[in-house]
């Protein structure tokens, strides 16, 4: 299992922890993760303004992805999606796949619709398998429950193809309980975390985030698990002023990148998984794992 | 009149049953072909008929004994037609019967086989909410008032063992040894009425049908609500066995749809829908109703006095917006939505007992192998293609062949029953033709 690692912005430049997670677990479940070099802007930025150019950004990644002869690991959910739909598009009109090749050309690139895109869930629940997981556990997380939260881009829109059911979600769910925690439904579980509402109106989007952080309080989950830098950037990054902003200063909940639980649960050290990067009360939750661990 | 003065009803619906009642009574030999083991079909499901709040039983099992005892009329139950050869005025049907495993001539009814069989398997009669035996009659008014052993069900037919009704069956009419039977009728003509099914909501998982307990279809309901129902009469809540204090229905689940389902308006779910939420208010006066409807068809006569009566006189509540997903609130399984009050434009919450979904009527599912058989064309949703379907409403793309109720179109019951006595004119047209040589 060989795949074109593709980080997109916000990893590379912010969320370190999620990077740095994945490139560990991975290791550790036969993937090979390549670097290649030359990887631009997903092109989603540009999706409300200029389309053309995001169909060639996404199409130029894909082409480099197709050079080296690999799939391409899109860790973002964000960038997963427009790629996905920039492929979709392509590979359904040779017009525009004449257009993109014309500017791709100019630097010796092609698109030929051979890449495929591939999303964290899709590797991990596919390629990978929930066994090939098990079996590369050293401890589990029995006792444990978590909130699984999926995030609107792994789930729509669904038309172009994406790792999941938009309207019944159960992957994560899957992988969670594959580390012995339990995953259970609450009925918040597929709101919006408020992130792409950032922009406009941050009220609004902290608002949202909180009705779905205070009902996971009331819930007594342990925490919530993630699998977007988006979510994870709101529930997590943004936990301290969401209190304010809902004025529920109980809420406590530690958030994880799926990758991050995965982690522990193979038995790395949390400072590898970047988990002192997180900024939601993950420690608690570390904590009394390790004790349970020590028994 | 020999040969020529024959027709051949498919189905054994109200459709069925009135057009060929109103064949019989002109002097018309009719074969009434059934393929389950009584006739009664979707009627006999029901509780009520909307807009008169009839008993749909009391006004159905009369013309089902009717059909039963009628001179011209022969009913074929357990039977489909599987071959037709020859033409308007001259067709040949080949029919085959599966055995019963109980001698229609013996048997007396008495229910012994159905009280000591032992599989138990879910009531298609009751959606599935409870079960019946391998050996059973389909509901208390069937007809004929006969048993039938499900051959998929038996123990002695699928593993051979058990054989428990014969040794109690008085009146040896257990026959473990009928074999299919087959029989060519020639007929004049042949009229299908082979009526509708109900859209399965589960690939609509934003409503959670099978996912939540308390999610039902308004057939479920129907049931639920029914006196010969699963708890005879009493409207409880799947999750709990509790009297639901709230109800809310939801309309064009899977009608009138651009993406999964059909694009069709199905025709009666506003006002059956209007007729359950009076029948909840009948059974627990104290329990808010609501209707969330896309737009309110009210268009056929006495409908529009109808929904006035519930909305007035019943205190049923018509919301225009439909709830884009349903959730569990899983301490106590009750269920709510977000939706958009469309004549007011709010953003609303609601939170229910008890989620019922009108979902889609299909033609039947068995219309694609049926048109083959008889070589007439089916529309892209498996009704029955019309010639023209101004000007000949009820015909088929071949002559002689006539349909009429859901399966030409969707439609409410004294439609289905205009259309079938509309049927059997066109085919005794075709026999004054024919005998007329």
């Amino acid at each position: 299992m060989r795949y074109a690692l593709y980080l997109g912005c916000w990893i590379r430049t912010e969320l370190y922890n999620v990077e740095m997670s994945t490139r560990e677990v991975m290791a550790r479940l036969g993937v090979e993760l390549v670097d290649v070099p030359g990887f631009s802007c997903c092109g989603y930025p540009l999706r409300s303004l200029n389309m053309p150019t995001m169909f060639y950004l996404s199409a130029r990644n894909l082409a480099l992805a197709e050079r080296e002869g690999l799939d391409l690991f899109a860790l973002c959910n964000g960038c997963h999606a427009s790629i996905s739909e920039v492929k979709y598009a392509l590979d359904r009109d040779p017009d525009l796949v004449r257009q993109v090749n014309e500017n791709l050309a100019l630097e010796g690139l092609e698109y030929t619709g051979r890449s495929r895109v591939m999303h964290l869930l899709e590797i991990l629940s596919g390629d990978v398998g929930v066994e090939r997981i098990r079996t590369s556990l050293t401890r589990g997380l029995e006792g444990f429950r978590f909130a699984p939260h999926y995030g609107c881009h792994a789930l729509r829109p669904s038309v172009v193809g994406r790792p999941e059911d938009p309207e019944d979600p159960k992957i994560l769910d899957g992988l969670i309980r594959a580390l012995g925690a339990e995953a259970a439904y609450y009925p918040e579980r597929l709101d919006c975390c408020g992130s792409s509402l950032g922009i406009y109106d941050i009220e609004s989007a902290l608002k949202m985030a909180g009705a779905k952080l205070s009902s996971i309080k009331g819930r007594g989950f342990d925490g919530m698990v993630v699998v977007c830098p988006f979510c994870y950037k709101m529930y997590d990054s943004r936990q301290d002023v969401i209190k304010r902003v809902v004025e529920d200063e109980g809420i406590e909940i530690p958030v994880f990148y799926y990758t991050q639980l995965l982690g522990l649960t193979m038995g790395l050290d949390a400072r590898r998984l970047g988990l002192h990067l997180n900024q939601s009360p993950v420690e608690l939750a570390i904590q009394r794992m390790e004790e349970m661990w020590r028994g | 009149m020999g040969k020529a003065a024959s027709v051949v009803v498919i189905g054994g619906g109200i459709a069925g049953i009135q057009a060929s009642l109103d064949l019989a009574d002109r002097g018309v030999r009719v074969h009434l072909v059934e393929k389950t083991p009584s006739i009664g079909g979707k009627m006999a499901l029901l509780d009520k008929t909307f807009p008169t709040m009839d008993c749909a039983i009391c006004i159905l099992a009369p013309k089902m004994i009717e059909v039963y005892r009628h001179p011209n009329i022969e009913l074929l139950t357990l039977s489909e037609v599987t071959h037709v050869e020859g033409g308007a005025g001259d067709f040949r049907v080949t029919v085959a019967k599966k055995p019963r495993y109980v001698d229609e001539s013996k048997c007396i009814g008495c229910g012994v086989c159905a009280s000591k069989c032992p599989v138990r398997v879910p009531d298609e009669a009751q959606m599935g909410l409870s079960t019946r035996r391998a050996a059973h009659l389909p509901f208390p008014q069937a007809v004929p008032l006969i048993y039938s052993i499900d051959e998929r069900n038996c123990l002695y037919l699928t593993k051979g063992i058990c054989r428990v009704c014969e040794r109690f069956c008085e009146a040896g009419a257990i026959d473990f040894e009928q074999k299919p039977e087959e029989r060519v009728i020639d007929a004049a003509s042949i009229i299908v009425a082979t009526g509708l099914d109900t859209y399965d909501p589960s690939p609509l998982k934003e409503y959670g049908y099978r996912r939540f307990k308390n999610v039902v279809t308004a057939l479920e309901l129907e049931r639920m609500i029914t006196a010969t129902g699963p708890t005879e009469g009493q409207l409880l809540r799947p999750s709990d066995g509790r009297h639901p204090e709230s109800v809310a229905f939801i309309q064009c689940v899977g009608s009138r749809s651009l993406s999964e389902g059909y694009p069709y308006c199905s025709a009666v779910c506003c006002m059956h829908a209007t007729k359950e939420a009076i029948l909840v208010r009948e059974h627990i006066p104290e329990a808010r109703v609501t209707i969330m409807y896309t737009d309110m068809r009210a268009f056929g006569k006495g409908f529009r006095e109808f929904v006035n009566r519930a909305r007035d006189e019943y205190g049923v509540e018509y919301i225009r917006g439909k709830p884009a997903e349903i959730r569990e609130e899983p301490r106590d399984s009750g269920l709510s939505f977000w939706y958009e009050d469309t004549v007011t434009g709010e953003m609303l919450q609601r939170r229910v007992d008890l989620l019922v979904l009108c979902t889609a009527l299909t033609p039947s599912r068995d219309n694609k192998r049926l048109a083959e058989i008889l070589g007439v064309e089916l529309d892209e949703h498996d009704f029955f293609v019309q010639p023209d379907h101004m000007l000949s409403p009820l015909g088929t793309t071949r002559e002689g062949i006539f349909v009429c109720g859901y399966s030409q179109g969707p439609k409410d019951i004294p439609d289905t029953i205009a259309e079938a006595s509309g049927a059997t004119a066109m085919s005794a047209e075709v026999i004054r033709r024919a005998m007329r040589g």
